[in-house]
């Protein structure tokens, strides 16, 4: 035993193996002085050089020089080279096992540890002198400090000399768990399995040795198969608990600039672990694992689930092998970083049959048995589906075919939510197909639903449009940066079918709102939903450079002008006036240009004179006004005239929204009257002051409109 | 049918999972895919009585023949090679005996409780494009068996593709082998293992394929057709009526009555050896009116469930029978028709 040796030792030899020291580091004086101004290094170089043998019991330099050594470690944790020293001074059980083990439980390393320490503390374990219980506290210690080992190339390499230790049944937990860490595909050998499934025969299904089977089945499932029972998934034993408080204080005080990158974990969904229906499993989504090795891949490919950080993505992303099922992929955030990058048509395809397949079976052919009151897992997989198209910014196209099969059967209920969501994914689309299989069944469903539907449908075609709009923007800034890939005749030729598809969706959208509106009998919320829909399409020149200028519908002007809360007015007062500032940077801008291709149609700015002759003449002009609209009359202006003939009484003082305000402001102007006279109001300094009070009441729309439109001299006609 | 992939090119900075929408040039190019493409026919080849023997192992079409098959659907296999039978064989056998002992690991290649066996059957597939049928057969070792004692089969299934629709096919990329039907016949845990390995393996999945009543009519009326040539012994078909409590009526019709009616609604333009649904129509409703004559049921008020012949019997639920190997082909053509009809894209 090499405590009884280490007595047999006298003080003497332990004296001049300390004087010893002195007189080599008297040559090199100045290292000495650096030893004298800190006893940390004396006390290293101590333990570096302490001989085998020396008295533990009673010796006060050993002592001092341990409790110096903890301090410090417990304090600040030890350099990489202290960490070297002292795991050697340990391991070689110099002054036997019981130092040993109290070095090792203050070994806190400050920042990393040196790989070739480990590797020679693997060497001294190898040699079979050291108590189990000091393997058994070094294993521990390795598991606990891994992620600070600078690199493990040198450890992989002698994994078959650790592989040695799995047959011992003691060692056996911590080897595992320490091979588990350190196994790559080329360490999976048909003989290392044979040796594993024997210990496993032997010693029954322990956890670890199972989690090590596991990884082997993930790295090279050719070689075994194994199936995890659902409760045991529990892993590994946390082996940290003397090191943990401690290295966690050390690494908490030593990291300070050093910010970490944002944590991508692997498993986001946790399966619900109490899965009693075990047929409904075609919503889950695949575990991460890969193929088999049937075919002999490339040599160096990593697997995504070895990867823990976007980092170890970045780094490999070149040698990534594909997962054995591309639906997995959908499973956690760094693997669909991953799936951005992915240009393989064959596992799109694959990722496309599977999420079309489970969208089929669950949605289309009702498979689920029974049961049909859950319907939260069902929606769980839409959210999933909706946050992974809105992460990619698209759809995918077994989610299209999809919902175009799922309208036509659809009742507008079933996860309302989310499946408008999803239908706003869509990506344009040939009109006629657009037409064929989405606007005729939404349109249905649109008619024969409450109003709530009506407004989920509005804005979610609005939501579909800023993404069309969104793209195209992108597409053609991009085009233009690179002019060598676009050639501009096929760019007109697409350009002219996208306008044509939008065209239709607004008009569509026109349409809907209006015969909505009156159906609902100008419910509010839908009128602002249309509002806002209007809101995106005004500004399509100005915002997504797109020269298209599409007015609404009378159904939704008209109604929204003789509105009577204010807000819906003011909203048209703002969408008018952005219509406004569209045209006439286009108009501008065609003037500059003479662009031959860049062609506005006559009839839009005739439609749009119509619409501000008559949105000004009812909230500006009063009642003896008649609006001279010029000698073009236009069929549109037949109801036009005879409509005015009774909104006469709608300027912004007699306007039903506006009432509330004119009475406060009369209030306000003359407070002793109680005889309240409206028209009084529209004296031209009044009626000034009138709108000043209007606009900071918050009616910034109708401010922008008025001040852009109107002439501020001239007074309401037929004002006092 | 274009591919549902087209190619991306590689300067790109978007692009699409699936389909490219982004690129100009693609994005209007696109046809609708399965939308407008797979339509169910409305014709059919009239079946012809061939001996099967002449092309496939007559060994192999007994065991086809033998059993009720249920049925299922699956996506195309990715990388699936017929020629790595063998190594398939091992893997699952490992992985069935993997699965039974939940949590211990077993070692591919060794001898464990159940022996699987791959073979392709040739010369199922009709056309050059459909892939050569796999049959898969799972034998166990009884626990105190003698060493000489045989292994008994627990189950078997099969994949098959015959007449696939060409578009279909043609637009699957050259990794994916499509095998759209899956037969089998045995335990369901077993199943069940068998479809996760499959799904496992190559990123394929399954669901389970009924019979509507188009389906089933149609199989009606084309095994009436063969009687001439190989005596149907019964037509026997089962309604299910939606009365409360559910009504079951059992029809069985004298084979050359049924054959009879057969024969009076085929059009003389069509004796071109094909068969249109009008006149399979023409035909169930001849059956359902002289019912109606006598009971004063409307048999059209339910749902057609079971149809069933000396050649063979299809359920709503997907379970079929093939009992005479000569018109395998017409039976498999039309369930193979129903399987790709499920695809999801």
């Amino acid at each position: 035993m090499s405590k009884t040796m280490s007595k047999s030792h006298n003080v003497s030899e332990a004296e001049s193996c300390i004087h010893g020291a002195a007189n080599r580091s008297s040559r090199r004086s100045e290292r000495r002085r650096a030893d004298v101004e800190d006893p940390f290094g004396r006390a290293l170089e101590y333990f570096s050089q302490v001989k085998a043998g020396t008295p533990v019991k009673g010796n006060d330099a050993l002592e001092n020089n341990l409790v110096l050594v903890e301090r410090v470690a417990l304090g600040r944790g030890l350099p990489p080279g202290a960490v070297a020293t002292l795991l050697d001074f340990a391991l070689s059980l110099r002054l036997g096992s019981s130092v040993c083990s109290r070095v090792l439980k203050f070994l806190i390393p400050a920042s990393a540890v040196p790989q070739d320490s480990v590797v020679r503390g693997v060497s001294w374990f190898c040699m079979g002198k050291m108590p189990v219980s000091a393997q058994i506290l070094f294993l521990r210690w390795i598991l606990t400090m891994f992620d600070l080992i600078d690199s493990k190339d040198q450890l992989r390499s002698i994994y078959g000399f650790i592989f040695s230790f799995v047959t011992d049944e003691v060692l056996s937990p911590y080897v595992c768990h320490l091979l588990y860490l350190l196994t790559t595909k080329e360490h999976v050998q048909p003989f290392r399995v044979r040796k594993l499934l024997e210990v496993q025969a032997k010693m029954g299904r322990q956890p670890p040795l199972t989690q090590l089977l596991a990884l082997y089945k993930v790295l090279c499932p050719e070689m075994i198969a194994i199936s995890m029972p659902s409760k045991t998934r529990g892993g590994f034993k946390n082996h940290n608990l003397p090191w943990k408080t401690a290295l966690a204080a050390v690494l908490k005080k030593n990291k300070t600039a050093e910010a970490p990158s944002p944590p991508l974990s692997l498993d986001i969904k946790e399966k619900a672990s109490t899965r009693k229906r075990k047929k409904l499993h075609h919503l889950e989504v695949p575990q991460l694992s890969c193929g088999p090795e049937i075919e002999s891949s490339r040599g160096k490919a990593v697997h995504l689930q070895q990867l823990r950080s976007f980092a170890q993505l970045l780094q490999n992303l070149d040698n990534i092998e594909l997962p054995a099922q591309m639906g997995s992929l959908l499973s956690s955030s760094l693997a669909l970083h991953y799936l951005d990058c992915v240009h393989d048509e064959s596992a799109l395809l694959r990722l496309n049959f599977w999420l079309g397949s489970v969208l089929h079976e669950e949605f289309l052919f009702c498979s689920r048995d029974g049961n049909p009151e859950n319907s939260t897992e069902p929606s769980q997989f839409l959210d999933m589906l909706i946050s992974t198209q809105d992460f990619l910014q698209e759809c995918f196209s077994s989610s299209e075919f999809f919902l175009f099969k799922f309208l036509a059967m659809w009742d507008g209920s079933l996860h309302q939510p989310q499946i408008l969501s999803l239908l706003s994914d869509i990506p344009p689309l040939p009109v006629s197909r657009m037409k064929m299989f989405l606007f005729e069944p939404l349109q249905q469903l649109y008619f024969t639903s409450s109003v709530f539907f009506k407004c989920g449908v509005i804005e979610c075609l609005r939501s579909m449009l800023w993404k069309w709009l969104t793209w195209h923007f992108v597409q053609t800034s991009h085009k233009e940066l690179d002019v060598s890939l676009s050639s501009s005749r096929t760019m007109n030729l697409h350009m002219s079918e996208f306008l044509e598809l939008v065209t239709e969706l607004v008009q569509y959208v026109g349409r809907l709102a209006s015969a909505g509106l009156q159906l609902e009998n100008y419910h509010i919320l839908l009128h602002h939903q249309t509002l806002n829909f209007y809101e995106l399409v005004c500004d399509v020149y100005l915002k997504f450079n797109l020269p298209l200028f599409l007015l609404p519908p009378s159904g939704v002007i008209f109604p929204s002008l003789l509105a009577t809360d204010p807000v819906t007015v003011d909203r048209l007062g703002y969408v008018i006036f952005r219509y406004r500032q569209n045209l006439m940077s286009a108009k501008e801008h065609k003037q500059q240009k003479k662009e031959p291709s860049f062609h506005i149609s006559r009839d839009v700015f005739r439609e749009f004179n119509l619409l501000m002759v008559a949105v000004v003449s009812c909230l500006w002009i009063s009642k003896d006004c008649q609006v001279d609209v010029g000698t073009d009359v236009h069929k549109a202006l037949v109801p036009l005239r005879t409509m005015l003939s009774y909104c006469k009484n709608y300027n912004l003082i007699h306007h039903p929204a506006f009432l509330n305000y004119a009475i406060e402001f009369h209030q306000k102007c003359w407070p002793e009257q109680t005889n309240v006279d409206l028209s009084s109001i529209q004296g031209k300094k009044y009626w000034y002051w009138y709108l000043e009070f209007l606009f900071s009441q918050g009616f910034d729309g109708l401010k922008d409109f008025i001040q852009n439109n109107m002439d501020h001299q001239s007074t309401p006609v037929g004002g006092h | 049918m274009e591919s549902p992939v087209t190619r991306l090119p590689t300067r790109r900075r978007t692009k699409s999972y699936g389909r490219s929408c982004f690129e100009a040039s693609s994005r209007f190019a696109y046809t609708s895919g399965q939308l407008t493409i797979l339509r169910i026919p409305t014709t059919r080849e009239a079946p012809r009585a061939r001996n099967i023997a002449e092309r496939v192992d007559p060994e192999q079409v007994t065991l086809l023949i033998k059993n009720e098959w249920k049925l299922s659907y699956v996506t195309p296999l990715y990388r699936f090679r017929h020629t790595h039978l063998k190594k398939y064989s091992k893997h699952l056998s490992a992985f069935i005996a993997a699965e039974k002992q939940q949590g211990t690991a077993v070692e591919v290649g060794l001898e464990t409780g159940y022996r699987v066996t791959f073979s392709t059957v040739l010369g199922i597939a009709e056309t050059d494009e459909d892939a050569e049928t796999v049959f898969i057969q799972i034998q166990s070792k009884p626990m105190f068996a003698a060493t000489g004692d045989a292994l008994k089969v627990v189950w078997s299934g099969w994949l098959t593709c015959v007449n696939g629709s060409p578009e279909y096919l043609h637009s699957l990329l050259p990794d994916f082998v499509s095998l759209p039907l899956f037969c089998s016949s045995g335990p369901e845990n077993i199943t069940v293992v068998v479809k996760s390995w499959f799904e496992k393996m190559f990123d394929c999945r399954f669901g389970s394929l009924g019979l509507d009543s188009t389906s089933l009519q149609w199989l009606c009326a084309l095994w009436t057709g063969c009687h001439p040539d190989n005596n149907i012994r019964y037509l026997r078909l089962l309604w299910t009526l939606p009365t409360q409590p559910p009504l079951d009526v059992s029809y069985t019709v004298n084979p050359q009555d049924a054959w009879e009616l057969w024969n009076s609604v085929r059009q003389e333009d069509s004796v071109d050896g094909t068969v249109g649904i009008d006149e399979v129509k023409h035909f169930m409703a001849g059956l359902e009116s002289h019912f109606f004559r006598h009971f004063k049921i409307y048999l059209s008020s339910g749902t057609l469930r079971k149809v069933s012949t000396a050649l063979g019997s299809a359920q709503q639920d997907g379970k079929v029978k093939i009992l005479c190997s000569d018109y395998l082909a017409t039976v498999l053509t039309l369930l193979t028709e129903c399987a790709i009809l499920k695809m999801p894209i």
